[in-house]
């Protein structure tokens, strides 16, 4: 029987592991964390459908459970591979016979972002702690208060060259969305406003949720990014920000300020690329072989990407990604049978 | 005696063409210098400072001390080219005195003097001065093969990059390198056939005579003459026009720096002193790190006063600078290479906008009430973290505190100044200056080393001191107001620009640090620490260049292995973090974070 180092138990490497189990492939999926379902595990609901999260993590992780030959093993990392060989960060050698690497992304660590005051200013909370507080459902300011004034501020950590990171992380602007309207939701006597540069609506269903957001839930988009914030007398959090659509500057006091972080390319990716030979991109994200027919391959035969750990990623694209992968995993190692019993026959 | 050949033409006229140019240059410069400073020269002449400036010219403009600090070998170079040529002619002119008595003897007597007095059977010869000139002879032309040897390896004397050469310079050092091997030929040829000279030219003659027949060496005998004075003719003619202008023009510099002359805001005669005081050496270039880790050579200070000099300067040139003051420190010439680039930019740029600045009047957004100012800056605003441990600084020391500008000020007027905008920024610094004086603060305290330097360079504050906050912090700690814990946490310290070497400020932050835990040195430190690369002065590089220039400054802070990178700039802070994946922090959020009691 083959078999199959999945690393990363997130939602990619779920689903890619089940795929291949379906095939007869034995499967080992290597995590990180105490659990399978990676950053999943920590959001509420998804764009655009409000789907709980808790409901596609419990679909994967019985799929997982259900299905023979997959070995799960948690609190797990990898330090080096190739595609015949994983070694763990504890020395440990394991044997396979291809390597899907499915390790996806880190949070923006918003802390770098000094300007807005994260971890330094009581109420600058990131939408990461908001789907917590959703999660646990106590969502107020620091004092306990029902927030009458919220703003969201989009492209913290994506698109921005200050902070090295170019690339625009995708997700964040439909979260941003979603969130206000849950927010709105709640707080239906607060103020809720979006700062933003662009607004990139690029999924089925997402624009009509920009649209509803702002003629239902009479939600405010300002076009232009927050300069700086600082506290008040009171316990409130000062703007400063520029409305580039009216070319004036502006200035006001919130109860909440909720920065929407991006995704950035792991730091391991660059002990991918030095160690394993595997092949990053400028953004430090993992280069596909092509961005076309072989989406899901790296540039090392029998070792394949899935999600987003290639580049950001919605929840769904991560999760076909992963049946991809498979599917190309499978391919690869029938095609490999062939010529290795071709080469037995001579 | 007639002292006078044909041969001697050209080096007359070159002669004649040097003297009426730098005559015309002097009196030109002179004539437009400001009343002020025609004052300060008028008053400055009858005191030490003359004696002083005298001293000066023989140590700088003869020995070059500064550039042996750089490098011996090239130290030696240029000393053996200056001073060696100077006594050449101090000796050359005592020996004619001593054959002839003091009588009138027109220059090429003097220059030509081998030619004129051949020393064959003559009365009284005086091998004690054909020993002197052989030697002083020799000095010079070993600064000639050093010359010469600099060309193909720069770097066995200090130097990765020289300068890049325009044509004029190339003319003049060409007729410069041929000059004294000539003389050395010229003056051989005669003792060969007339007898003389000492162990240089009268052993060459003497080998010549023997080997060459006579009537041969006769032939080469003119021709030789005229090929010294042609080299001699030629590099006079060049010389006011190319670098070596400076030889006569650090001369009078040097006088008018110590009867306190500077250049200022805005361009002005003094100015071209300093511009053709510049030899062009090029000792500016290896410190710049546009040139290191960015490959841009055609901006340095070098080309800069290159450009200017011949109004040709542009304001891509101009603009690209971080005037991290590196070149400075370092230029032999002690030229102010930062103000004069500012002027330059003042001229190019100053487009005051009247209505821009409407909103200052009435405004004031301070907050508190003390005898202690304290002014943020807009990097410290953007870099809280600064502004918190300040707040908790000033709780602990029980001080009460005037916050200039907690909820957004008037900018320090800085960074307009820095491109060019003199008068804009003037306006702030009108604006900030009666904000003081209004608040009646005794000392201003500001965690930013740009606001700093402005406070204490511009704004004339009277009856208020101005603190950086790193010499407050220790000043609280001195006086027992502050306590702080001692761990054994690690950290190194990066020198910002503005701070080191643009306001000396350099013990007092290692001070503070070396109070809550270790510090250690990165391999550039103090005068010669490297700039973050995001000065506010460069508005010509982008944002992937400043990043370059972050990343090698993080690469020597990181190989000291400390915890912690400490700085005392925001602008600093902000951009070494971007090099680095190590903790960076302001000097104050160490001291928040480690006090006692």
């Amino acid at each position: 029987m083959k078999h199959v180092i999945v690393i990363g138990g997130g939602i990619a490497g779920m689903q890619c592991a089940a795929e291949l189990a379906r095939g007869g492939i034995r499967v080992t999926v290597l995590e990180k964390q105490s659990d399978t379902g990676g950053k999943l595990r920590n959001w509420h609901k998804l764009f655009p459908s409000l789907t709980p999260a808790g409901e596609v993590l419990g679909g994967l992780n019985h799929t997982l459970r259900r299905l023979p030959n997959i070995d799960v093993r948690t609190e797990c990392e990898a330090a080096e591979l190739s595609p015949r060989r994983v070694v763990l960060a504890t020395g440990e050698e394991l044997e396979c016979d291809a390597v899907v690497v499915a390790t996806g992304f880190t949070l923006f660590d918003a802390r770098i972002k000094e300007e807005y005051g994260y971890g330094i200013y009581d109420n600058v909370i990131t939408s990461a702690d908001l789907e917590e507080m959703f999660n646990t459902g106590k969502v107020s300011t620091t004092s306990g208060a029902a927030p009458r004034r919220i703003a969201f501020l989009h492209c913290v950590g994506s698109r921005d060259e200050k902070v090295c990171q170019r690339h625009c992380s995708k997700v964040c602007c439909v979260t941003g969305v979603k969130q206000a309207m849950e927010m709105k939701e709640l707080f239906p006597a607060a103020d809720v406003f979006n700062f933003y540069m662009d607004i990139r609506m690029f999924g089925p269903g997402y624009e009509e949720m920009y649209r509803e957001a702002q003629q239902r839930c009479n939600i405010h988009f300002v076009r232009g990014r927050i300069s700086e914030v600082s506290p008040t007398i009171d316990g409130r959090l000062q703007i400063k920000a520029e409305d580039t659509l009216t070319g004036r500057p502006l200035k006001i006091g919130v109860d909440m300020l909720v920065l929407l972080i991006g995704m950035r390319a792991n730091d391991m990716n660059a002990v991918l690329e030095q160690r394993c030979g595997l092949e990053r991109q400028t953004s430090g994200f993992m280069r596909p072989r092509d961005q076309f027919l072989h989406n899901t391959e790296s540039n090392v035969a029998g070792i394949f990407y899935a999600g987003a750990v290639t580049a950001p990623k919605s929840v769904g694209e991560s999760l076909n990604e992963g049946t991809a992968a498979a599917r190309g995993v499978i391919e690869y190692l029938a095609a490999k049978e062939c010529t290795d019993n071709s080469t037995i026959d001579e | 005696m007639s002292f006078y050949a044909d041969f001697c033409i050209p080096f007359i006229a070159g002669a004649t063409v040097m003297f009426a140019a730098i005559a015309l240059k002097y009196v030109t410069w002179l004539k437009r210098l400001p009343k002020s400073d025609l004052m300060l020269i008028a008053k400055g002449i009858p005191t030490p400072r003359t004696a002083g400036a005298v001293w000066e010219i023989f140590r700088e403009s003869l020995l070059h001390r500064r550039i042996f600090r750089v490098n011996p070998l090239l130290g030696y170079m240029h000393m053996s080219l200056a001073f060696g040529w100077f006594l050449l002619i101090v000796v050359g002119w005592t020996e004619t005195v001593a054959y002839l008595g003091m009588r009138w003897v027109p220059l090429q007597g003097h220059v030509f003097f081998k030619y004129f007095m051949p020393m064959n059977g003559i009365e009284g010869h005086k091998p004690f001065f054909d020993f002197v000139m052989d030697l002083l002879l020799l000095f010079v032309l070993s600064g000639v093969a050093l010359a010469w040897f600099k060309r193909f390896r720069s770097r066995s004397m200090g130097m990765k990059r020289t300068t890049k050469h325009v044509l004029f310079d190339r003319v003049a050092l060409t007729a410069l390198w041929f000059v004294f091997p000539a003389r050395l030929v010229a003056e051989s040829i005669t003792c060969g056939l007339y007898g003389g000279g000492s162990f240089l030219t009268g052993g060459i003659g003497a080998g010549l005579a023997a080997a060459v027949p006579p009537e041969a060496l006769a032939m080469a005998y003119e021709p030789a003459w005229w090929f010294y004075s042609c080299a001699l003719g030629v590099f006079f003619v060049a010389m006011p026009f190319s670098r070596y202008m400076h030889i006569f023009t650090e001369i009078p510099l040097i006088f008018l720096r110590h009867y306190s002359l500077r250049p200022e805001a805005k361009e002005k005669s003094y100015d071209n002193f300093e511009i053709q005081a510049c030899s062009r050496c090029g000792i500016c270039i290896d410190p710049c790190q546009l040139q290191s880790q960015l490959g841009i050579n055609d901006v340095q200070s070098v080309y800069f006063l290159r450009d200017r000099r011949y109004a040709m300067l542009q304001q891509k040139i101009a603009n690209n600078c971080l005037m991290c003051g590196r070149c400075e420190a370092v230029c032999p010439v002690g030229i102010n290479l930062n103000t004069l680039r500012l002027n330059s930019r003042s001229t190019m740029r100053n487009i005051p906008n009247e209505r821009r600045y409407n909103y200052l009047a009435g405004l004031d957004r301070s907050q508190g009430e003390g005898r202690v100012g304290y002014f943020a800056g807009c990097m410290t605003l953007l870099t809280p973290k600064t502004l918190a441990a300040m707040q908790r600084i000033f709780e602990a020391a029980r001080e009460d505190v005037w916050w200039a500008d907690k909820d957004g000020g008037v900018c320090c007027g800085r960074p307009l100044k820095l491109s060019g905008e003199v008068d804009s920024a003037q306006k702030m610094i009108d604006y900030n200056k009666e904000l003081f004086r209004r608040h009646g603060i005794t000392t201003l305290v500001t965690s930013c080393p740009i606001c700093l330097r402005v406070f204490r360079e511009e704004y004339g504050l009277q009856g208020v001191e101005v603190l950086h906050h790193s010499e407050y912090i220790l000043r609280l700690m001195h006086r027992g107001r502050l306590s702080v814990k001692y761990s054994a946490a690690t950290f190194t310290y990066h020198d910002p620009c503005e701070l080191g070497r643009g306001s000396g400020i350099y013990d007092e932050p290692r001070a503070v640090i070396e109070a809550v835990g270790h510090l250690t040195e990165p391999a550039h430190t103090r005068e010669d620490a490297l700039c973050c690369g995001s000065s506010v002065a460069n508005t010509a590089i982008n944002d992937a260049q400043q990043l370059r220039i972050a990343e090698g400054v993080a690469q020597e802070l990181d190989a000291t292995d400390a915890e912690t990178v400490v700085t005392a700039c925001p602008l600093c802070k902000k951009a070494i973090m971007r090099g680095t994946a190590r903790r960076v922090a302001d000097l104050s959020e160490i001291v928040a974070e480690n006090l006692g009691r």
